[in-house]
């Protein structure tokens, strides 16, 4: 299950195998967490949406003719829900569209307020979402010991080795060799070597 | 390589961030996962509870969403700013989804306390409202009228059962 190319997962998945559905669910969930959580939403809210976006994509598993295009879905789907969330409360609370921010009551939505530039935003969060499909596309032993490098507070090497059940020695060249691949990602590399489509995708 | 020419020389904005340095991509990593870091767990498991609702019934046609007053609504709203007024009109009117398939139509509209609801064509039927906890179902008169209560804000989806046709719709929310 560690290695299996995600065509074959979601194929399993849509045949009845739950233990494939469970692998997807867990090397894109950072995905989809991040995309949620690039919006200040109540956490009631991030679980409806997290929901929505999962049960939709079971209904889907059928019918997903390329599965290269999971990570772009996930992230579709997700931010067209948390935006029309975002837009179905602003109008609950506040009748003048022109409304930049809004007050953040309980389940109410806030847009983060900043200071960067859109253009700058964009290419942030298009970078962000290419990491974290990059992620996705790494054997689950090196995604959760880069997961496990970058916790915050910071772990011992200790504490990583006895949580993967690998010897200390093991971490350095794991960790090279998870961000090597990181590099070799499909993510990645249409990321930094594909032709450039200014706003592609970013239409809604 | 046909059509590359054609191809504008815009330099890719993402180059030059010295990712081929493993401190620098893990640094990048990092940036990536923090504004989701806290909820990768709660996502997982809302996603690993959800295989059991995945649909195995061929003959249940899925009804799409053709029409929602609320996206024409947004659409709508824009316009508020030099028609205040005609806004507040349509932020009380009722939202109204019709979901279709070939042989069944089925109309929503969500009032304030209870969500009425039309299959077309009209007949007697079972209609059940499906959450990812609980399942509750009314049924339709010989007009094909039902009644639902208030429905909750989580994912819901609708399936209908009359004698000629069973149909289900996709997952929403209101």
């Amino acid at each position: 299950m560690d290695d299996i190319p995600i065509a074959e997962l979601v194929a399993a998945a849509a045949a009845g195998d739950e233990a494939a559905w469970d692998e997807i669910v867990s090397r894109y969930s950072p995905l989809l967490a991040g995309v949620i959580g690039g919006y200040r939403l109540s956490p009631a809210v991030r679980q409806d949406i997290a929901q929505i976006v999962w049960l939709r994509l079971v209904e889907k598993l059928d019918t997903l003719r390329d599965p290269q295009c999971l990570p772009g879905w996930l992230v579709t789907t997700a931010r067209h829900e948390a935006l029309r969330q975002i837009e179905q409360q602003s109008r609950v609370q506040s009748r003048d569209p022109l409304d930049a921010y809004w007050v953040d009551q309980g389940d109410v939505v806030v847009t983060l307020p900043t200071t960067e530039p859109p253009d700058a935003r964009l290419l942030r969060q298009e970078r962000h979402e290419a990491l974290l499909s990059a992620l996705a596309e790494l054997p689950a032993h090196q995604r959760q010991l880069l997961q496990l490098l970058i916790a915050d507070p910071p772990l011992s090497y200790a504490t990583i080795a006895s949580r993967l059940g690998i010897s200390i020695g093991n971490i350095g060249p794991t960790r090279a060799r998870a961000l090597d691949r990181l590099r070799q990602s499909s993510a990645l590399q249409a990321l930094l070597e594909g032709p450039f489509e200014p706003a592609k995708g970013w239409g809604k | 390589m046909m059509g590359t020419d054609d191809v504008p020389n815009t330099p890719n904005p993402h180059a030059g961030l010295g990712w081929q340095d493993d401190d620098t991509l893990l640094a990048a990593l990092a940036a990536a996962l923090r504004p989701g870091v806290d909820l990768i767990d709660e996502v997982s498991a809302q996603g690993r509870g959800v295989y059991a609702w995945r649909t195995v019934d061929d003959d249940l046609l899925l009804a799409q969403l053709s029409f929602d007053s609320r996206e024409h609504g947004m659409a709508g709203t824009r316009s508020a700013e030099m028609a205040p007024a005609r806004a507040d009109v349509d932020d009380e009117a009722p939202r109204v989804m019709v979901f279709e398939t070939t042989p069944m139509t089925v109309e929503l509209e969500v009032q304030a306390d209870r969500v009425v609801g039309q299959i077309v064509p009209p007949g007697p039927g079972q209609v059940s409202v499906e959450t990812a906890t609980v399942t509750m179902q009314v049924e339709a008169d010989e007009n094909g009228f039902f009644v639902l209560p208030p429905l909750p804000s989580e994912a819901i989806r609708l399936r209908c059962d009359t004698e000629t046709s069973r149909i289900r719709t996709g997952w929403f929310r209101l």
